[in-house]
């Protein structure tokens, strides 16, 4: 604006000059000296400038430096464990996609240093390299279960499809293990590793033919194959009178609880074979299995297949002897059901289990909601009972802990039935007794603080 | 479906999970001093309060929502939770069943066999998962029924679902797959 033809709003006068003050322009009245107007101090764009501060200042863009770490971590892990060039650059590929996954991008440190181990676990499960989550976790120095949950969550984001840990492919990493060659140990104590394997990797195959193996932990069944395979070279008295403890110090490894669990029930399973080796007259008991291993081991499919035989006939030989028997005992069972509901698809029973079921209809998948008074109990045997009846089955099914039949507290409940008033009642302290309870409250509270 | 079974497969329903709203405010100091078998929870702002019949354990939030867990059916899950509205509407709060759902239903099952869970995961992965270092079941999820089976060793299964319909479908499909998993012993 020109300084003609304005009047200061302060005096009022004409007399307006421009009097820069250093870089802004300002329009000052010469009477009185008030600023009538000044310009903008600088010439910036509206709404700041096109390019942005950092992209001005921006180098080109480097990896995240923990990324980096991350990435020597993986390679120093592959590095301690030995593994291929393969496996070291598949662990680096799926570290770097993971690293900048979305759902990795902003977890704390150590779940990204979990990360790492992960990723050299998935990495050798695929190309077939056994080593177990254990391994992992003992170098991470974290907790299994940790562990585990982060390597699932991986799998899972990043859809990789890796193959189940086979126990027998672990064994030989895991004797390696063991101090017990000629070298650590006294010469009647040692033993040559490449047999101990051996002989434990059969141990290993008869125990997961044999039901103990499935849905239980790797380490404990192989320390108790390891244990048992040692003794069983050379089953000396001398060896046999070694607890898995004192094995496990020699050896200087550490003792699991649960191996020796395993290892009654290995040798339950030995004494089952042992029995069906035509040439041995006395009876087979877990003491003296041990000197019978090696001809079990080396002949155990034979065995197997005896043993099932055997079986089947004791079996059929019992159920035809019980037919003789009276007519099946009728299921008065249904005395106590179990209180919770069942919802029953199959009707079809077997020729003992008449009970009070309304329906006895024929073979029908639709599962239906029957009534309470339907025989859980019954139907609890077969489950139960199938165990007993095989031969070689899980553990725990074969030595199954009793239930308990609970009562049952109520029959057809609807949902949209009538609340008695009395019944809510019982759930409401009278006046009385809520100002006994205050008392009491207040009372404790006051004792409380002259404790204290 | 394969029809040559001719045992019965029990499915039964340990825990039912379902929420509801009192649409209205509810002072849990005056529920935990007036209500028998309540239990205030100061630090997480709820109070739990366990009904005798049905077996049901209620947190109360002062908002007025509710969880109810215990149940053994979604009946008795309902008939639980309106026995609730009514205790706190004799409390003296302007009570209004509404939004009652049932959220999770979990189920136990047994097959009459065992099942070989390596071969079991191999033949249907990844919708089953198997860690034995980590837990001892297999896990297998079913998408679009939203339920969740964990297979043990033994033959029994665990069964988590939003309803009890999904449960007994979940169970359904999961069947014909386990059966042909019970490893043969003779070689």
């Amino acid at each position: 604006m020109s300084a003609a033809g304005m009047r200061c709003p302060a005096c009022g006068s004409t007399n307006i000059v421009d009097d820069d003050l250093y870089s802004q322009a300002q329009l000052v009245c010469v009477d009185c000296g008030s600023v009538v107007s000044e310009g903008v101090l600088a010439n910036d764009p509206v709404g700041g400038s096109d390019v942005s501060f950092s992209r001005t200042t921006a180098v080109a863009k480097r990896p995240c430096a923990n990324l980096i770490k991350g990435q020597q971590r993986v390679k120093a892990i592959c590095r301690i464990l030995m593994v291929n060039r393969e496996i070291e650059d598949l662990s680096q590929t799926h570290y770097k996609m993971a690293y900048e996954h979305k759902a990795f991008l902003k977890v704390s440190l150590q779940k990204k240093d979990i990360l790492t181990g992960c990723c050299v676990l998935v990495s050798c499960r695929q190309l077939n390299w056994p080593i177990t989550v254990g391994t992992i976790s003992c170098l991470l120095d974290a907790d299994s279960m940790v562990v585990g949950a982060i390597y699932q969550e991986m799998v899972k984001n990043l859809s990789i499809e890796a193959p189940i840990i086979n126990v027998t492919d672990v064994i030989e990493a895991h004797c390696h293990e063991y101090k017990i060659s000629s070298l650590d140990v006294p010469e009647e104590l040692a033993e040559n590793s490449r047999d101990l394997t051996k002989r434990a990797v059969a141990l290993v195959e008869l125990a997961a033919d044999s039901w103990i193996v499935t849905g239980r932990k790797p380490i404990p069944i192989m320390m108790a194959a390891t244990y048992l395979a040692w003794q069983s070279l050379k089953p000396n008295k001398h060896r046999l009178k070694f607890s898995l403890d004192k094995f496990c110090q020699v050896a200087k490894v550490k003792k699991l609880k649960s191996a020796m669990t395993r290892v009654a029930e290995i040798k339950e399973v030995l004494c089952k074979l042992g029995k069906e080796i035509p040439w041995v007259r006395e009876t087979v008991t877990p003491d003296n299995v041990i000197q019978l291993v090696e001809c079990i081991l080396q002949n155990r499919y034979a065995l197997l297949r005896r043993a099932m035989r055997t079986h089947e006939d004791a079996l059929l030989e019992e159920s035809q002897a019980s037919c003789a028997e009276a007519p099946p005992e009728s299921s008065s069972q249904i005395s106590e059901c179990a209180d919770q509901t069942p919802i029953t698809s199959f009707v079809k029973q077997n020729g003992s289990n008449s009970d009070g079921k309304e329906k006895p209809g024929d073979v029908d998948y639709n599962p239906r909601v029957l009534p309470e008074h339907s025989g859980t109990q019954e139907s609890q045997n077969p489950p139960q009972n199938w165990g007993k009846r095989v031969l070689f089955a899980p553990p725990c099914v074969i030595h199954a802990k009793k239930r308990r039949a609970e009562q049952p507290e109520h029959t057809d409940v609807t949902g949209d039935e009538e609340i008695s008033d009395s019944e809510i009642d019982s759930y409401i302290r009278t006046p009385q007794e809520a100002r006994d309870f205050a008392l009491m409250q207040q009372m404790l509270s006051l004792s409380d603080s002259a404790k204290s | 479906m394969d029809s040559s079974n001719d045992e019965a497969l029990d499915i039964i329903i340990t825990n039912v999970v379902a929420t509801f709203r009192t649409r209205c405010h509810l002072n849990l100091r005056t529920i935990a001093l007036e209500g028998t078998n309540v239990i205030y929870k100061p630090e997480v702002g709820k109070v739990l309060m366990k009904l005798r019949k049905p077996m049901i354990t209620a947190s109360i939030w002062s908002s007025g929502k509710i969880i109810c867990t215990g149940a053994t059916s979604e009946d008795e899950a309902k008939l639980g939770a309106r026995r609730l509205a009514r205790c706190l509407q004799k409390l003296g709060f302007k009570v209004r069943f509404s939004a009652f759902k049932v959220v999770n239903v979990l189920a136990v099952c047994s097959m009459p066999f065992a099942v070989h869970l390596i071969d079991f995961t191999k033949n249907n992965r990844p919708i089953a998962s198997y860690e034995p270092e980590l837990h001892p079941a297999a896990t297998y999820r079913i998408k679009n029924l939203k339920a969740t089976i964990q297979v043990f060793s033994t033959g029994s299964l665990t069964v988590t679902g939003p309803n009890v319909q999904n449960v007994a479908t979940a169970v359904e499909q999961v069947y014909p797959l386990l059966f042909e998993c019970q490893k043969p012993l003779c070689k």
